[in-house]
């Protein structure tokens, strides 16, 4: 009896020491999530404030209009779409296509080899995709200065993100789905088009998204394979130059008038905007491809 | 004597009998049979997993398979209709004939096996697009109808598996949001609708509850008109209930097959008795 109270009493204080050591265990990771949060956000706000704030003091509405030879934007903003458009069907089918391949049909062998390779890929600075670019298209093809040179290195850029996110959404669609299709009769492109690829699209358009992202804010490639002009795009392929967003922000800046000073902070603002449009766009699509998946709530 | 004890034993913990010594058990000969399987040997690498088995099945009647976990019940299904083909070690030998034609003979497309030969699955799998949507795949991949007729043909499909009622005003939802009796019902409606001579079930009620038990096992009857049925069950009261042939198998083999009532009220087999009567598996 005694005994059974004492042991009664130490379980009893057991307990209560580990639900002290939770709480303090809660009460610091629940600071350290603070921390992270502020760590992240602080400098988001940094970036959008003294972007906005500088930007504000020298807007003007004709700088939508205008091209960046006479003190606007238009062109550059046209241009940098053009660019993204050429990077969507470029490292969009590319990169799907890399995907796929991947998940769905290399050997095991190769499927190391290329997953090895898109990594390395992945870690090789823009600048010297760039200059590889400048080297081999440029002079090498004889394009000169041109678009197709310019969607290129910034395809190459962003192929293997758009790969990776493919390959992961398509190993995680269910094999009940697949055999599902499968006992219907589909054949394998069926399979893959009507059901495993629709299944995997939200990570597709995922991958997508950051691809643009990327691109958005890339110059470094752009410098080597596009120049620049005050110009808008002219319909040429190659031989040709145009204005594009990073250009004005990186270049202007750093020019004695303060005209061009003034474009460069409204140029970073578009981009930032241009940036979180795209985020915003893509968890849109994500939302809507996914509104048929398993789990997805509403 | 010795020999008796040792069997005994071996009874006892599963089926395990000297098997190699003894030959199926079949009540009764079946004319016409829609399926015929002739000395199907299926093993995965190295591990053998069906041995020499030889089942007809009836032409618009509902067989059950039944059996202990792992007697190869699913692996024998799946081998109906090829679904089997491109697992990793698959290797296969003797005949499943289809109305008369071998199935793995030369010359023919598993993509028009599969066709005719339905499956649905233990978990319902719904595809992850609308309800109309799934119903139609494979309706449309075979195009099968008219587009303007798939409306039509949807509403066909749902209806037959009883499903229309609830599902009529909410088409293009989520098939996930419907209970997992009706996404079994919507996948009956999905294998019903690319109109299959035969369709395989493979424990298609083990994950739903009573009440959508009763409404899938009243649709395989009534299905039974024109559609032969193979189910895997491991409820053997609802083998009882619908089934109107029974096989029985057991170490990856069939131990004892015939209609429904000779099984279970006059096993040939005592191995079969004593499963039926839930003395293992
Ligand atoms: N794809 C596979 N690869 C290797 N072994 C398998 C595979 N599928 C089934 N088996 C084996 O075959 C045996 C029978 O499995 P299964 O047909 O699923 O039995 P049941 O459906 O009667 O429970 C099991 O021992 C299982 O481990
Ligand atoms: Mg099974």
């Amino acid at each position: 009896m005694t005994s059974a109270a004492a042991s009664e009493r130490t379980l009893h204080w057991a307990e209560e020491r580990t639900a002290f050591s939770r709480r303090l265990a809660e009460k610091w990771s629940l600071s350290l999530t603070v921390l992270a949060l502020f760590l992240l956000v602080a400098p988001l706000f940094w970036v959008l404030g003294g972007v906005t704030d500088q930007a504000a003091r020298v807007w003007s509405w004709h700088m939508l209009t205008q091209t960046t030879a006479t003190g606007g934007l238009a062109n550059a903003i046209v241009g940098t779409f053009v660019l993204l458009a050429g990077v969507l069907v470029v490292a969009g089918a590319i990169g799907v296509g890399c995907g796929v391949y991947i998940a769905e049909w290399a050997v095991p062998r190769r499927r190391l080899l290329l997953r090895g390779a898109s990594e390395v890929l992945s870690g090789v600075p823009s600048i010297v995709i760039g200059y590889v670019a400048y080297v081999a298209l440029v002079v090498g093809l004889r394009w000169g200065y041109s678009l197709v040179a310019a969607v290129l290195a910034l395809s190459v850029l962003v192929i293997p993100y758009v790969a990776k996110s493919t390959e992961i959404a398509i190993s995680q669609v269910p094999t009940s789905y697949r055999e599902g299709a499968m006992a219907l009769g589909m054949g394998e492109g069926h399979v893959l088009g009507r059901i495993v690829l629709r299944s995997a699209l939200p990570g597709i358009v995922t991958g997508l998204t950051i691809a643009l992202a990327i691109s958005v804010g890339e110059t470094a490639p752009l410098l080597y394979t596009m120049s620049f002009s005050n110009g808008y795009p002219d319909g040429h392929l190659t031989h040709t130059t145009m204005g594009y967003l990073t250009y004005v922000a990186y270049i202007f800046w750093d020019e004695p008038s303060s005209a061009d000073q003034n474009l460069a902070h409204v140029a970073a603002l578009v981009l930032v905007l241009l940036v979180v449009a795209l985020i915003l766009l893509g968890r849109l699509l994500v939302r809507l491809t996914q509104r048929h998946s398993e789990g997805a709530g509403g | 004597m010795v020999s008796t004890v040792i069997a005994e034993e071996q009874e006892v913990g599963g089926c395990r009998l000297l098997l190699d010594q003894i030959r199926p058990a079949i009540h009764a000969h079946l004319d016409d049979p829609v399926i015929e399987t002739f000395g199907l040997t299926i093993g995965f690498g190295n591990e053998p997993v069906l041995s020499g088995v030889d089942l007809p099945v009836a032409r618009h009647q509902i067989t059950a398979i039944v059996g202990p976990s792992g007697s190869g019940k699913t692996t024998f299904l799946r081998s109906l209709n090829r679904m089997n083909d491109k697992l990793r070690g698959f290797r296969r030998s003797g005949r499943v004939e289809l109305e008369g034609q071998d199935i793995y003979g030369a010359g023919v497309d598993p993509l028009v096996v599969r066709k005719r030969v339905g499956m649905v699955f233990q978990r319902p799998n719904p595809f992850p697009m609308s309800i109309r949507d799934n119903v139609l795949a494979g309706v449309k991949v075979h195009k099968m109808v008219p587009r303007a007729a798939l409306a039509d043909v949807a509403e066909t499909r749902l209806a037959e598996v009883g499903l229309w009622p609830a599902v009529a005003g909410r088409l293009s939802d989520s098939p996930y949001r419907l209970s997992g009796g009706q996404q079994q019902l919507l996948c009956l409606a999905r294998a019903l609708a690319v109109a299959p001579d035969v369709l395989l079930l493979d424990e298609p009620t083990s994950s739903l509850d009573p009440v959508s038990t009763e409404a899938v096992e009243a649709l395989l009857l009534r299905l039974a008109a024109k559609v032969s049925m193979v189910i895997v069950t491991h409820n053997l009261a609802q083998a009882r209930r619908i089934a109107d042939q029974v096989a029985f198998f057991c170490e990856g083999r069939l131990i004892e097959a015939g209609p429904t009532e000779a099984v279970f009220e006059s096993p040939k087999r005592r191995e079969t008795g004593k499963y039926l009567q839930g003395q293992f598996g």
